[in-house]
């Protein structure tokens, strides 16, 4: 049984689709990159395996727990298994970095101050962000925020980690460093991972298997090889970034060669 | 032309009622989570500090102001028919019944109903309820409860600590200004009350900080849009609130005082 079983998942706001009969299934331990456009529904799909949107139709399972199913309780007690990375690291501003990683702990279990403390050190320096316990998230780079709401994501120990767009925003260097944080993370918890990214290196990077979503419909889904060799046209100009093709509704602006563009 | 008049009636009225009972809902899970584990003391102190004390200097300024002005209209106009001797009595009765509970419910919705709805509305845009959802711990519980408990201990507090100004303010005209005995102001002051009018100020003031900081805080969950989203929640937290505090000041004085 997979870890997480996404079937038939539609969701549409109004007129807009926004996810189409999306079917997706992640084994315990994979990685999985989610690959699409702005607006193809990559930030909808994680918030439905979160319980933050009901689906239309369809459903998403975490270990065979229905999550539209659950109880409000029973819907809590799956979430401490998951830890959910925001694109602009949501961090609670009006706390310091210690008590927004301390949070879910100091909530939802019975350790003790000490034991708080050692642990919100340990996922701190795990994301490369020791010392800085005592700042509060308007002191911090972008770069460092989502660091910050990686280590909060991982202080209950969950087994399913997902990072929704961990690099937009970013320069490429701390891009690099966010690509090698997530790397750190899976190796060292060994936790099964769900990334929703732009950035191809890193994609490849953590992939086992990458999916694309084009139209809120999953078009492809597949290690990483195989993704790179796949013929389908929207997958190979998303791979070259490419502004022609099929990839966008509306036609893009013409092209002008360089010499006419700064002519 | 009419069913597009009663298309957009009918609109509207659904809309209303879907808004009445998305509050009604929101209300009723306050209510039920106040009695829920983990109690937060520590966010409780916060809220009873930033709603109570915070909002004392307003309240007994509002409350000085409004009692003053009120003496010496009442001095005024019962010097026409030489019944000066009643503006004391009169005085009593509107701060304690009236004056006291709507004036604290009105300008506590304007400070503490706004910064509820705007500091809610930020973490709703910038997805920290979100992440409150996401680290399983119900945003009902931990941004309502304390706000809500710290609302209804510290409206009907600072309704007491306005009544004992308007005592003063008025105190202050009848007299330091229209030279009346303060002995005779001390006891005329309370001449036409009774333990039940303070009883009645005390209940108005308790369902005012309800209502205060069950819509403060609905407006600011709800928020969408971004930064004119949470521009619009606060103003729509006062009105709305206002609007309430002064509905159901009406209906409690008709209830309470039969």
């Amino acid at each position: 049984m997979a870890l997480i079983d996404v079937v038939n998942l539609s969701k549409a706001f109004g007129p807009k689709v926004v996810l189409s009969n999306v079917n997706l299934q992640v084994q315990e331990g994979e990685s999985l990159v989610v690959l699409g456009g702005s607006g193809t529904g990559k930030t909808v799909l994680l918030r439905n395996i979160m319980g933050l949107l009901t689906p239309d139709s369809g459903h998403v399972a975490i270990e065979g727990k229905i999550i539209a199913q659950l109880k409000r309780e029973e819907l809590f007690e799956v979430r401490q298994s998951i830890g959910m990375c925001f694109q602009m690291a949501a961090l609670f501003d009006s706390m310091t970095v210690f008590e927004n990683v301390a949070f879910a702990l100091r909530r939802h279990t019975k350790m003790t101050n000490g034991e708080v403390t050692a642990r919100v050190e340990e996922c701190l320096s795990m994301v490369g962000m020791k010392g800085t316990d005592k700042l509060k998230p308007a002191e911090l780079s972008g770069g460092m925020k989502r660091r910050v709401g990686f280590a909060r994501a991982i202080a209950l120990k969950p087994k399913i980690l997902l990072f929704d767009e961990p690099t937009t925003g970013l320069d490429p260097v701390m891009t690099d460093v966010i690509g090698r944080v997530i790397l750190d993370l899976k190796h060292e918890l060994g936790v099964t991972t769900i990334t929703i990214t732009h950035d191809l290196k890193s994609a490849f990077e953590i992939a086992d298997r990458i999916a694309l979503l084009f139209r809120g419909e999953c078009i492809a889904c597949e290690p990483p090889a195989a993704f790179k060799v796949n013929p389908h046209p929207v997958i190979q100009q998303f791979l070259r970034g490419d502004a022609d093709g099929p990839f966008l509704q509306d036609p893009p602006p013409p092209k002008r060669k360089t010499q006419e563009a700064h002519s | 032309m009419v069913l597009t008049f009663f298309d957009k009636t009918g609109a509207r009225v659904l809309g209303a009622l879907d808004l009445a009972g998305d509050f009604a809902v929101l209300a009723g899970r306050t209510f039920a989570a106040v009695f829920r584990r983990p109690f937060d003391g520590k966010n409780l102190l916060n809220q009873l500090q930033a709603l109570g004390v915070n909002s004392l200097p307003v309240v007994v300024l509002t409350s000085l102001a409004v009692s003053m002005v009120f003496a010496v209209q009442l001095a005024f106009g019962f010097r026409q028919f030489q019944a000066e001797g009643l503006a004391s009595q009169v005085e009593g009765l509107a701060i304690i019944r009236e004056l006291g509970p709507v004036i604290t419910g009105l300008m506590l919705s304007g400070r503490i109903g706004s910064a509820m709805a705007a500091e809610l509305g930020t973490m709703q845009v910038t997805e920290q309820i979100d992440a409150l959802e996401c680290l399983a711990t119900d945003p009902v519980h931990y941004l309502f409860v304390p706000r809500f408990l710290a609302a209804v201990v510290m409206v009907p507090l600072l309704t007491v600590i306005s009544i004992y100004v308007g005592f003063w303010g008025g105190y202050l005209i009848l007299v330091g200004v229209e030279g009346q005995s303060a002995y005779v102001y001390g006891n005329e002051f309370y001449k036409l009350l009774a333990f039940r009018d303070l009883r009645i100020a005390l209940i108005k003031a308790l369902v005012f900080g309800m209502i205060i900081a069950l819509v403060g805080c609905w407006k600011g969950y709800r928020t969408q849009g971004g930064a004119e989203g949470v521009g619009n929640a606060p103003t729509s937290s006062v009105v709305t609130s206002s609007l309430w505090i002064l509905i159901s000041d009406f209906f409690l004085t008709k209830l309470l005082l039969v």
